[in-house]
């Protein structure tokens, strides 16, 4: 797993669990998250800390490894592990996805963050999430409303770190 | 003992009819002779004196003439004497000659007075009165009547036996006629109703072989159109199979489609994850990327619009396909409908073709039953016109046989008449009536009175055609009755006692018997006692004093005597 600093972009995302409706105007916002469909959830990333997104990758399951982590892919000629968002946000399972997607972003405590892949069933947009008011302090730091949709906004950060409010993390190695 | 002939003549006045001219013919016959004698004499004497006077005057000599005269004169005068005493001589035997002579009247006159009766036996008798040889003569004629009269008896008997059974005959066809013509009447009758019935026959079926033929030609017509909408169900299937395989080509040509759109689907997601991963750069980017973040959105929307599009023409072309599919279906299922539609316009058409010849040979055997109806129609009516004039001869067959049957009753009564005419001569034959009752009276007149009875009964029952046989004296009183039981059978008896209270003097058999004093016959008659045509025979019985002493009676059944 290739590590990296943490990027000089703010995090816009804003912590705390309580829905927080779009402010007027929001549109003319600049972008914060990638929105991802992961399940019946729409998930909001934190476009900082997204790399990019690319096709399904080919796994390779991973015997004995938790349900979360699909399996490793080879991104650039580096294995990448690759984790199922739905099972992380708890989703429920939704339709059988007709593009699938795995977003390859940084994800662990700053001092820690790893390029991680995430397995989704869409990627939808990049857009303006409002900050949450007050941080959950897990991997799903809170819900927000985007364009009328309640998106669950994802904290990165929190991914492999003990769980706390509805996010589960531990993906791995921890 | 027969009774005695009463020797009475058939003139009834004792003198033979001929006797005056006898006695004229004794008294003027010899004068008679002699003058004709005379005439003679003078005529052959004047006859020779012309014929000497005419050889005188020729010149010959007169002594032959006064020779012949002279002689002729002795002649003449010795003829005369010899004529007297011929005369003389007559008279002398005239009395004898004329005593035979009565004597032959007298046994002629009883003779032919018996056969005149029709007694026979006893006009032999008569003939001792006779010549041996006029007795030969008249026994033989009486012989030969005898014959006559039996050869009567038995043809009479002949005709009334075959009359009887030409009557029963004749009754019998006459019955069987009538009842010949009854059944031919229902025959006819029967045949009548026949010919209606073969007349219907072939009404109805004259009107089925139209029918027939009607139902031939909308055959015919049923077949062209079968025929057309056979060949109109080919194009169908095969424009069905035309559609079939264009909706194929469309259905290849969509999976084309549908490839071109999955290809567009494709490069739109990858179009949509490039815009995204632009966004992203342009994020990462800061300031400088947000004019490319803008662009990287325009992009995204594109894709997402293309992606929609995609969306939308891939609906469309579901839709299409669908409606490929369901052509398909359709072609598929319209295929195989013209197919069965097919295959049951052959069947009809078979069908059809079966109907029509069917058709065409009900028509055909229609027509051959209506003709032959007709035929037997026409044979019926023949049939019924031969049966009419059969009806006819029948009955006058049958008229004829009544006819005949009266004919041959008349013919029976004629037979029966002529039997009873023949029995009115006594014969010497055991056949005839006469002789047979004046035999039984031959018999019964030496019998006591007492067993008289006895005798007669003993008579009677050796008989087969005597019902009755009685004995009753000159006062009319019956004295004795047999009955016959195989002729009366079960009929009540006729008891003596019953008739003794009966005067039967005037009974016609009796009044005969006293009147004639001899055998008679009575005319026939349907006997109270049996019901049947019978005749009485009565013989007459002579006295112990002489005289007539009462009648025995016979009453014959003719059925019975006809029979023997």
């Amino acid at each position: 797993m290739s590590r990296a600093g943490r990027g000089s972009e703010p995090h816009a995302a804003a912590p705390g669990p309580a829905l927080q409706g779009a402010a007027p105007g929001a549109g003319k916002q600049s972008a914060s998250h990638l929105l991802v469909r992961a399940g019946e959830y729409i998930c909001a990333l934190p476009i900082a800390d997204v790399r990019r997104v690319v096709r399904a990758l080919p796994l390779h399951p991973l015997p004995g490894s938790a349900p979360e982590l699909k399996g490793l892919a080879e991104l650039g000629g580096d294995p990448l592990p690759v984790l199922d968002l739905a099972l992380l946000v708890r989703a429920p399972q939704g339709t059988n996805p007709t593009y699938p997607v795995t977003v390859v972003a940084w994800a662990g405590p700053p001092e820690e963050r790893e390029l991680v892949g995430l397995a989704a069933d869409a990627a939808l947009e990049v857009a303006y999430v409002p900050p949450l008011p007050a941080a959950g302090g897990g991997f799903v730091a809170g819900e927000a409303l985007v364009a009328g949709r309640v998106v669950r906004v994802v904290d990165l950060a929190m991914l492999g770190a003990p769980a706390a409010g509805g996010g589960s993390a531990g993906a791995h190695g921890r | 003992m027969p009774p005695t002939y009463s020797g009475r003549p058939a003139a009834g006045n004792g003198e033979y009819a001929g006797r005056p001219a006898i006695d004229q013919a004794r008294g003027s016959r010899p004068a008679l002779v002699a003058l004709s004698g005379w005439l003679l004499l003078a005529v052959l004497v004047a006859v020779g004196s012309a014929l000497l006077s005419l050889a005188a005057a020729s010149g010959a000599a007169r002594w032959p003439r006064d020779l012949f005269v002279i002689g002729g004169l002795g002649a003449l005068a010795a003829y005369g004497a010899w004529v007297y005493r011929f005369f003389q001589g007559l008279e002398r035997r005239l009395p004898g000659e004329e005593e035979k002579f009565r004597r032959l009247e007298r046994g002629l006159v009883q003779a032919f007075a018996e056969l005149g009766a029709g007694d026979v036996v006893r006009s032999l008798t008569c003939t001792g009165l006779m010549p041996e040889r006029l007795a030969g003569v008249f026994r033989a004629a009486a012989e030969a009547l005898s014959r006559l009269a039996l050869q009567i008896q038995d043809s009479s008997v002949e005709v009334a036996s075959a009359a009887d059974a030409v009557n029963h005959l004749a009754s019998d066809l006459a019955a069987g006629s009538s009842q010949q013509a009854a059944s031919v009447v229902e025959i006819t009758a029967a045949m009548e109703q026949l010919a209606r019935t073969a007349a219907q026959i072939a009404e109805s079926a004259s009107r089925q072989a139209d029918l027939a033929a009607r139902a031939e030609a909308s055959g015919d017509a049923g077949a062209a159109a079968v025929d057309e909408a056979v060949a109109g169900v080919e194009e169908v299937q095969k424009r069905i199979a035309a559609i079939a395989n264009r909706a194929d080509a469309l259905g290849t040509r969509s999976k084309e489609i549908y490839r071109v759109l999955d290809l567009i689907t494709e490069i739109a997601q990858e179009t949509h994850i490039l815009s995204l991963n632009a966004a992203i750069e342009a994020v990462a980017a800061g300031a400088d990327g947000r004019r490319f973040s803008v662009v990287a959105e325009e992009v995204r929307r594109l894709a997402q619009r293309s992606q929609e599009s995609v969306e939308s023409v891939r609906g469309l072309l579901d839709e299409f396909a669908a409606s490929i599919r369901a052509t398909i279906v359709a072609t598929e299922e319209g295929g195989k409908e013209a197919s069965r539609v097919l295959e049951r316009s052959r069947t009809a058409a078979t069908a059809i073709g079966e109907l029509r010849r069917a058709s065409g040979d009900t028509s055909r055997v229609a027509r051959q039953i209506s003709l032959a109806t007709q035929q037997q129609n026409a044979a019926s009516a023949e049939v019924v016109m031969t049966l009419r004039e059969v009806s006819q001869v029948v009955q006058r067959m049958t008229g004829g046989l009544r006819e005949l049957s009266a004919t041959s009753d008349r013919l029976n009564a004629l037979g029966l008449t002529i039997q009873l005419l023949a029995q009115s001569f006594h014969l010497e034959s055991p056949r005839s009536l006469k002789h047979l009752v004046e035999e039984w009276a031959a018999l019964l007149e030496p019998i006591d009175p007492a067993g008289r009875q006895e005798a007669l009964d003993a008579l009677v029952r050796q008989t087969h055609f005597v019902d009755l046989a009685y004995w009753v004296d000159e006062r009319g009183v019956m004295s004795a009755l047999a009955v016959n039981p195989e002729m009366i059978g079960s009929r009540p008896r006729l008891e003596l006692a019953q008739l003794q209270e009966v005067d039967l003097r005037r009974r016609p058999w009796f009044r005969n018997v006293e009147r004639e004093r001899r055998t008679a016959i009575t005319s026939p008659y349907r006997s109270i006692l049996t019901g049947e045509h019978c005749f009485t025979v009565g013989a007459c019985l002579a006295a112990p004093e002489g005289g007539f002493g009462g009648v025995l009676g016979l009453d014959i059944n003719v059925t019975g005597w006809t029979r023997i």
